[in-house]
Parts: C-alpha cells; sequence; structure tokens
C-alpha cells in the first residue's frame, strides 16, 4: 500500500517536469535499451557505473541524499524527545519483583533520573527527577561516554544495557528474515511472471483467489496452522524455536526455525506475487514490447530482457526496503513460534515494563524504518535514471 | 425489426442500395418524425455504482457474511442462556470450572455421530485402570463412549502392556460434591420427586462417599502391612513417612476425582514396596470394587450438614439442568475457567466491530478535516501540517498503546471513573486514532489538489462563496467516492490491529470483563495450541472471515465508485 502511494508520487513528479523529460520515454528509450540489452553484461555494467558517477544527476542525487539524511535526523530527535518524555513519565515501580531495588535505585541516582531524599527516620527515599532534567542528564551521560547511557533493565536481565540485551537477540531475528528472503523473493516473483504471462487464464484466477487469501488472513491465523499441522499433528518439525542455548548456526536450530520462516513466506511471496503480476501486465501491453517482438526476439526473450526489467523498478526497491527491515523481527511470529529474536525481546519488555529495554527498542525500530523508507526512495533513482527524486519545479 | 434497422443505419460502410426493400415504408402524411424519448431512467452516480457493485459476486457474497457476523454479535448475547444467569451468583459473566476445556458440541454431528465435533475426544494409550475409573463411573452419563482400539504392546520379550483408544465424553464429568443451601435443596428434591427420580438409580443426587473413614482403615492395614514385612525382614519402602505420605495424595486424589465410589490402594509390590503415586482399584473376592459409600444403619446417606449448609454428592451434569435451566453443551466448548466460547466469541465479535468501525469513523472524520485544510490552503499551511503527519506516523501506535496501557492502568482515579473496561477502550481509542487518520488526510489532501482548481469551484468563488462553502458544498461531494472507499478499507486494519496487539498481550483484557477476538486468542495461545486447539480455532476463523469479507466488500466499493469502470463490464 505504502509502496504504492509512494510510486504514484513519484509518477505525479514526473508529469510535473515536461519540459525537463520527455515523457513519451517508452518509444524514444526502447530503441537504444534493445540495443544496450545485446551488449555484455559486464561491460554495460561498468559503462553504467562509470556514466553514473560523472553524471550531473549523480551529485543531484547525493545532495538529495543528504537532504533526506538531515530530515530524518531532525525527525528522529523529535520523535525521540516525544517518546523519552512519555516513557519517562511512566508510573515506575522497580520495587516489584525485582531482585535488589536499592541497587537499582542507587544507579538511577548516579544516572541522574531519581534524587535520593534521606527521611527523618534514616530511611532513604527515591524520587524521580523532573523529566526535563532526566533528558539533560541522559545527554550529559551520552556525550560524556559514561557506562550505560541507556540504561538498565531490570526484568529481562538485571542491569544489562539494552543495547547488549539488543545485540543478542538479533542474531536469530536477521537469520530467520534472510532466509524468509531467500526463499520469498523469487518464489514471489516468478509466481508474479507466471500469473502475468497466463492473465485471465484459470491459473492465474485460482491464484489471484489464493493470493487474496494470504493476504487478507491474518499471518497468526496460519502460523497456527502451520504449528499445529506439522508441529503436533503430523509431528514432522519442532513446534517451538529451540532455545537460545543452541548455536543459531547448527542444523538443530535450523530445523527448528522452519516453521515460523514459512508462516513468515506466505505473507511475502503473496506480496511479491501481487505486486509482480500488476507491474509487468502493465509493462507487458507498452508499445516497446511490440517493437521487441517486431524486431525479432522471442515472446521468452522480450519478456526477460524487456519487460521483466522494466518491471523490476517498482519492485526492487520494495526488496530493498524489506531488506532493511530484517533488522526487525515479527512480534507476532516470533512469540507464537517461542523464537528468542528482537520481537519477542521487544514484547517481552512490554509485558514486563521493562522501560529502558522498551525505549530502546522502540528507537531501534524508529530509526530502521526512517532508514528503510530513504532507501527505498534512493533507490528508485539509482534503478530507473528516468526517475529524479526530490526534483524541484 | 426496429433493432435491424438501427444497425444499417449506424453502419456507414453499408451499401444503402443492399438495404433489402421491405425494411422501408412509406412516411404517412400526417405522421411525425421525432427522436424517441428514453425509455429507461438515467442512471445516477450513486445509482450506477450500486448495479457495478450488485454485479459482484464476491464482494455480495462479502457483505452477507459480514452482516450474518453481525446479526451473530447481537442475537446471540440476547438470546443464549449463558448470558442470562444470576448475576450475583455470575459476577464475570457466565462460568462452570468443572466443565473447563471443554470440547466444542454440535448436536447435527451428535446425532449423525461423525465422531468429530461432538464434545467428544479421542485419548490415546490409556492404561487398564483409566478404563475401569471411566466403565465405573456412577453419574447417569457415562463418560465412555466407545473403547475404539486395544493394543498390546510389547515391552520386553514375553511382557506385555495393554493401551486402550478411548473416546471419552468431555461433558460427562461425573459426580461432584457440592455445597447447597437449604432452600436450594429442598427445592431439589421436590424437582426429583416431581420427575420420579427421587432416591432412585437416575436420581440426581447419589449416595456420598466416604472415603475419610476408608482412608482411615487403610492406615491400619498399612501399619500391619509394614509390621509384617519387618517380622519377615523384607526392607520394603513402608515407612511412618512413606504411609502419611500414601495417605495424604490418596486423599488429594479422592478430592480431586469425586467419581470414584469404591477403594484405592497403593500399588504395591510382592517385596513390601510401596509407589505413593500409583494408585489401583482393589477388588473383592469376585472381582468386583468394593463400594465405601456412606452408611447409616444400613442405608445410603445422601446429605451431610457442614456449616448451615448441606453437602450432597450430584450427577453434575443433571444438576446442571436442573440448576441453571439448560444443557451443559456448548457448540464451541469452553476456555480454562469453563466459560462458553460461543457467546464470548459473539460479544468479542461485536467489540471488534464497535472498535473497528467506531474508530475508523472517528479517524474518517479527522483525516477529512485535516486533509481539507492542507489541501485546500496549500502552501506554508500545508507544508506544516505534512512535517507534523510525518512525525506522527513515525511513531508506531504500539509504542502510543503500550504508553496509554500502562499510564492508564496505573491511575486508581481514572479507574475508578470509567472503569477497568473504560480504560482498555482509551487506550485502543488514543493509541488507534492517534495516528490512524493520517492515511485519510493523504487521501483527502489529494482529492483536494485535484479538484480546487477547477472551473466550477473558480465560479462559486467568482459568486462570493466562503471557503467553508467551497470545502464543504463544491469539493467534498466531488471526492466524497473514493474516500468512503478508503474509509471502508480502513475497518479491517483496525480490527486487524486491535486483534493482533490484544493477541500479543499488550492490552490486558484479564480483569476488565471485556472480551475481543484478540483477547480469545491471547487466551487459547495460553491454553497451549496442542492441547485445545478449539480455543483457537473458532476465533481465527471468525477473525480470518471478519479480514477477508471486508477487504472483498472494500475492493467491491472501490471498483463500484470507480467510475472510469462505467460500462467495461457490459
Amino acid at each position: 500500500m505504502e509502496q504504492k502511494q509512494k510510486k504514484k508520487d513519484i509518477e505525479l513528479e514526473e508529469t510535473e517536469l515536461p519540459e525537463k523529460k520527455p515523457l513519451d520515454v517508452s518509444n524514444a528509450s526502447s530503441d537504444e535499451m534493445a540495443l544496450e540489452s545485446d551488449r555484455p553484461f559486464l561491460e554495460r555494467f561498468r559503462k553504467g557505473f562509470v556514466n553514473f558517477w560523472r553524471n550531473k544527476s549523480t551529485i543531484d542525487l547525493l545532495k538529495y541524499i543528504g537532504k533526506r539524511l538531515l530530515l530524518m535526523v531532525f525527525t528522529f530527535a523529535v520523535i525521540f524527545l516525544i517518546c523519552f518524555i512519555l516513557v519517562r513519565l511512566l508510573p515506575l515501580d522497580p520495587g516489584q519483583s525485582m531482585k535488589d531495588p536499592a541497587v537499582f535505585n542507587e544507579m538511577m541516582v548516579a544516572q541522574g533520573r531519581y534524587v535520593k531524599i534521606i527521611k527523618e527516620d534514616g530511611t532513604a527515599d527515591y524520587q524521580p527527577m523532573p523529566v526535563l532534567m532526566q533528558l539533560g542528564n541522559f545527554f550529559k551521560n551520552l556525550f560524556s561516554g559514561g557506562d550505560h547511557p541507556f540504561g538498565y533493565s531490570f526484568k529481562i536481565e538485571w542491569l544489562s544495557s539494552p543495547a547488549d540485551l539488543l545485540g543478542s537477540h538479533l542474531t536469530p531475528t536477521v537469520l530467520m528474515n534472510i532466509y524468509v528472503m531467500i526463499v520469498s523473493v523469487p518464489v514471489g516473483l516468478a509466481l508474479g511472471i507466471y500469473m502475468a504471462l497466463r492473465k485471465n487464464h484459470w491459473e492465474d484466477h485460482v491464484l489471484n483467489v489464493l493470493i487474496m487469501l494470504v493476504i487478507s488472513v491474518p499471518s497468526f491465523v496460519y502460523a497456527f496452522v502451520i504449528q499445529y499441522l506439522f508441529g503436533y499433528v503430523w509431528q514432522i518439525l519442532p513446534p517451538l524455536a529451540a532455545s537460545s542455548s543452541v548455536n543459531y548456526f547448527s542444523p538443530t536450530y535450523f530445523r527448528s526455525i522452519i516453521l515460523p520462516v514459512m508462516s513468515m513466506c506466505f505473507g511475502s511471496i503473496a506480496g511479491y506475487a501481487r505486486y509482480t503480476r500488476a507491474e509487468l501486465t502493465e509493462v507487458l501491453t507498452s508499445d516497446f514490447m511490440l517493437l521487441a517482438r517486431t524486431k525479432g526476439l522471442s515472446r521468452a526473450q522480450a519478456t526477460v530482457r524487456h519487460a521483466f526489467r522494466n518491471s523490476l523498478v517498482p519492485i526492487f526497491p520494495m526488496i530493498l526496503g524489506e531488506f532493511i527491515s530484517i533488522l526487525s523481527g515479527s512480534m507476532i511470529i516470533e512469540s507464537i513460534f517461542n523464537v528468542n529474536g528482537v520481537g519477542g525481546l521487544y514484547l517481552r519488555s512490554i509485558n514486563d515494563r521493562d522501560y529502558d529495554v522498551f525505549q530502546f527498542v522502540s528507537m531501534f525500530y524508529i530509526l530502521i524504518g526512517l532508514l528503510g523508507t530513504i532507501v527505498v526512495d534512493v533507490s528508485y533513482s539509482i534503478v530507473d535514471p528516468r526517475i529524479r527524486m526530490g526534483g524541484g519545479k | 425489426m426496429e433493432k435491424e434497422v438501427m444497425t444499417f443505419n449506424t453502419d456507414s460502410s453499408m451499401d444503402i442500395k443492399a438495404i433489402p426493400s421491405e425494411l422501408f415504408h412509406k412516411k404517412e402524411e400526417n405522421e411525425n418524425l421525432h427522436d424517441q424519448a428514453f425509455e429507461t431512467k438515467p442512471v445516477s452516480y450513486l445509482r450506477g455504482a450500486m448495479m457495478r457493485f450488485a454485479k459482484n459476486k464476491a464482494s455480495i457474497v462479502a457483505a452477507i457474511i459480514i452482516a450474518l457476523l453481525a446479526l451473530y454479535a447481537i442475537i446471540v448475547p440476547i438470546v443464549s442462556p449463558v448470558m442470562h444467569l444470576d448475576a450475583t451468583e455470575h459476577p464475570n459473566g457466565f462460568s462452570d470450572p468443572n466443565f473447563m476445556y471443554a470440547l466444542p458440541y454440535n448436536p447435527i454431528n451428535k446425532a449423525l455421530n461423525l465422531g468429530w465435533w461432538d464434545g467428544t475426544e479421542v485419548e490415546n494409550g490409556c492404561s487398564a485402570m483409566d478404563l475401569e475409573i471411566l466403565e465405573l463411573d456412577d453419574s447417569n452419563h457415562s463418560p465412555l463412549v466407545e473403547n475404539i482400539e486395544t493394543v498390546n504392546e510389547q515391552i520386553l520379550p514375553g511382557q506385555f502392556i495393554t493401551y486402550y483408544k478411548l473416546r471419552v465424553d468431555s461433558y460427562a464429568v461425573g459426580c461432584k460434591e457440592i455445597n447447597v443451601s437449604e432452600a436450594e435443596y429442598n427445592k431439589l428434591v421436590a424437582y426429583e420427586k416431581e420427575q420420579g427420580i427421587y432416591r432412585t438409580d437416575k436420581s440426581i443426587m447419589k449416595p456420598l462417599v466416604d472415603y475419610k473413614s476408608y482412608l482411615a482403615s487403610y492406615k491400619e492395614e498399612l501399619i500391619q502391612k509394614r509390621d509384617e514385612g519387618a517380622a519377615l525382614g523384607v526392607t520394603g519402602s513402608l515407612t511412618d513417612a512413606m504411609i502419611s505420605k500414601i495417605l495424604d495424595f490418596m486423599e488429594g486424589y479422592y478430592n480431586q476425582n469425586q467419581r470414584i465410589w469404591y477403594q484405592l490402594g497403593s500399588f504395591e509390590s510382592p517385596t513390601y514396596v510401596f509407589d505413593d503415586n500409583t494408585y489401583v482399584i482393589r477388588h473383592d473376592d469376585n472381582g468386583k470394587p468394593v463400594p465405601i459409600y456412606e452408611m447409616k444403619d444400613g442405608n445410603y446417606v445422601y446429605e451431610r450438614d457442614n456449616l448451615g449448609k448441606i453437602t450432597i454428592r450430584v450427577d453434575y451434569y443433571d444438576y446442571f439442568i436442573f440448576h441453571n435451566g439448560f444443557e451443559p453443551r456448548f457448540f464451541f466448548g469452553t476456555n480454562s475457567s469453563g466459560q462458553d466460547l460461543f457467546s464470548r466469541l459473539a460479544v468479542g465479535t461485536g467489540f471488534s466491530l464497535l472498535i473497528g468501525i467506531g474508530i475508523s469513523i472517528i479517524n474518517f472524520i479527522i483525516g477529512l478535516i485535516w486533509g481539507a485544510i492542507s489541501g485546500y490552503y496549500g502552501g506554508t499551511v500545508d507544508l506544516i501540517m505534512e512535517r507534523v503527519t510525518d512525525i506522527i506516523s513515525c511513531i508506531p501506535s504500539i509504542i502510543i498503546l503500550t504508553i496509554c496501557a500502562i499510564q492508564f492502568t496505573g491511575n486508581a482515579e481514572l479507574k475508578s471513573t470509567i472503569g477497568s473496561g473504560g480504560v482498555i477502550i482509551l487506550a485502543f481509542l488514543i493509541a488507534f486514532v492517534y495516528s490512524g487518520w493520517v492515511g485519510t488526510a493523504g487521501t483527502t489532501r489529494m482529492q483536494f489538489y485535484r479538484f480546487k482548481g477547477q472551473e466550477y469551484v473558480l465560479a462559486s468563488r467568482t459568486l462570493g462563496a466562503k471557503d467553508p462553502r467551497l470545502i464543504f458544498r463544491h469539493i467534498l461531494p466531488n471526492a466524497a467516492g473514493t474516500l468512503t472507499t478508503s474509509s471502508v478499507l480502513m475497518i479491517p486494519g483496525v480490527i486487524f490491529a486491535e486483534s493482533s496487539l490484544s493477541f500479543l498481550g499488550i492490552v490486558n483484557f484479564a480483569t476488565s470483563g471485556l472480551v475481543s477476538v484478540g483477547s480469545l486468542l491471547n487466551e487459547g495461545s495460553g491454553a497451549g495450541l496442542k492441547d485445545n486447539p478449539h480455543m483457537l480455532f473458532f476465533p481465527s476463523l471468525v477473525i480470518s472471515l471478519l479480514m477477508i469479507c471486508f477487504n472483498l466488500f472494500g475492493n467491491g466499493l472501490r471498483d463500484a465508485f470507480n467510475t472510469t469502470l462505467r460500462g467495461s463490464e457490459d
């Protein structure tokens, strides 16, 4: 949905600049493209690379990236401020089921988050500082290189740094998402191409219905179905991911995360297939396809060399965007299959009220989201030089 | 005939001379030739949309399913007897722990004897003792439906273990000891007499089991055994500590399994080694179990005084019918505290639908106003408003929801004013409204950019129309179609977000008295997918149906309102 919106925006921009770029690119450039595609790939790639860096538009692109990064820093700062204040305003009650509240409170005092008040009867009472002072102390800590600038976890792992916790939970998530990508990108694209070529045949209709079902049905529903059938009824594969004590790259672990990977793949494959089909059907009816066929290319050649490449223009950024988001796991799938990943950590931090971890992981998610949008936007103009992101009027 | 002429006239390549002469007729002198008026009515925008929508079979089916689900959510809580029980007895809605994890029961499947969805369960690997306990059940409803298979498994050469594969009725919970008031007891006696089952085989009240005095005598027996063993010099496991342990465990076992009315003994080997956790049924010389019913003067005892209440042992299934007035059969089964899933799912579906539609409406209104202002005024106003939406849409609603949920549930004052259910609704409201309107605002803004430069707006402005009039009377009606469909597609989004967040347990429904499909899913995954798949199956089915149907319905609406498709299917 988002991707589509973006594409629309880009199209709008394109149509706004009639004098700068030829509107009817399909005819004019298809000749060149047809010739280009006959040259050896490496040479073309090298030439394209050199051209890319010599081009004036590359400098524009770099400027654009810089601008976007600056904007991102600004946006991130604002979001950080909002989240910081909101989280620090939460009622912190470390007393409940905490190992040693006194130790924790002392650390909070050292970080400038609490004030220690000695009462008349000699007992210490800890009160939180005003939030803005906490903010100031946080930055002081951060820039003076004090230890644990991001606070402490007090429930998930006693007094460990949220950054370390996140780091230790990243591996399974990244691993799982990479497996998902390895499976879903080729399968999804292949399905999409097949559907586009068989458009309005019965195969296309059946697949369309299936894809609609998979996209509509919430992921946890088919995660349950997969887990129940494969894990419990047929007992082919372990229903839950192996514990974190197992080496993440061992075959045992791989076997145990096949089911979560499967449940994540369904949605991904359906998304890619639907998108590829939509793009490819559009490209297949273009004029340059007719030209390619007239020139004597077979249908397969024309499809692979001309149609598919052009249809990749919006699909590639989508894949890239997904690649960025491999760092952020799926909370639902990870909690169903008990995967010890980032999503699971986030969920635990919420349910255990472990605020520092919650805040840190939230910021991590937001940063990844922001970076992802930039990468997607920039990649549009790298994949297809006709698109000039951020071009003025 | 007329049609044919028409086709000839419109086809310009037709050779006029080739038209057969019988198609012509001579014009009468006083005949008026003029165009005929349209016989069909002109199709308005809305009517055309309706017609296009009606042609889309999938959308119609989807709309019907949504309507059925809504009906289910409305009617079941009204009709279901489960929802109309005494509020003092069931403050949080019906629940009966005796029927916990009861399996889904469908009377049709039961009547057809299909073997699934009939409240029965296949239990593998039952021992001979398990089978005997089920067979000896003294209630009116035998828990044993059928003995499917007997497996003889060889564990050692010449040594066999017999297992049974049994089909067990999960509703036949057997007899239970309960405490009732005297009024209730008298009512029960009157009821039994009226039914003619008082003190018969089929009576609800069954004789009390006096396991305490049996255990006292069993203790004597064990002590005797210990002494015997000591005299023979056999060093078994039977120490004083072991004896008291055996008796403690057995008392607990009798307490938990109130369908047992006969003597149990600890499993013993010939060498006086006893197992405190394994029991056997003790048989008399005829191979019959030895009853331990409470007797008085040679008669069974049916009631016992207990601190002003009367303790009776009842066939719980029949007692339930007497007490609540309906049969304890649950269409979708029950959960860990014996709550009926069918009615809870209806309430949950209603809640999810209400949340989905209500929040979508709020989001739609806010987005409409925001987008209208941003799109209509443009320039600096637009720039600033766009940056605000940028920042808002970057903070995931899960963060806001978490913060709201923690903040509100910790706030005793707020909780006492709007109740713990209200707290949850408020948290959802803030979290979903917070960034949910951004999409609508974006669409509205685009529509305004599209229409605001058009001539009719200029004309109206020239005639002196003010901004609100231009916005609401001229531009908005033109954008209505696009905006409506985008808002319909927002509903499944909200329902999905709500159900997944409550499934993850980020919002805790436990004490609030509220139910949503997501919280039922959370309950179900807590109960274990392996053991109680029914608790996940039905909520999953409902949420899937809701999502599929709303998406189909929304897509159908979008196509229907899309005027460029007009006539394309004809």
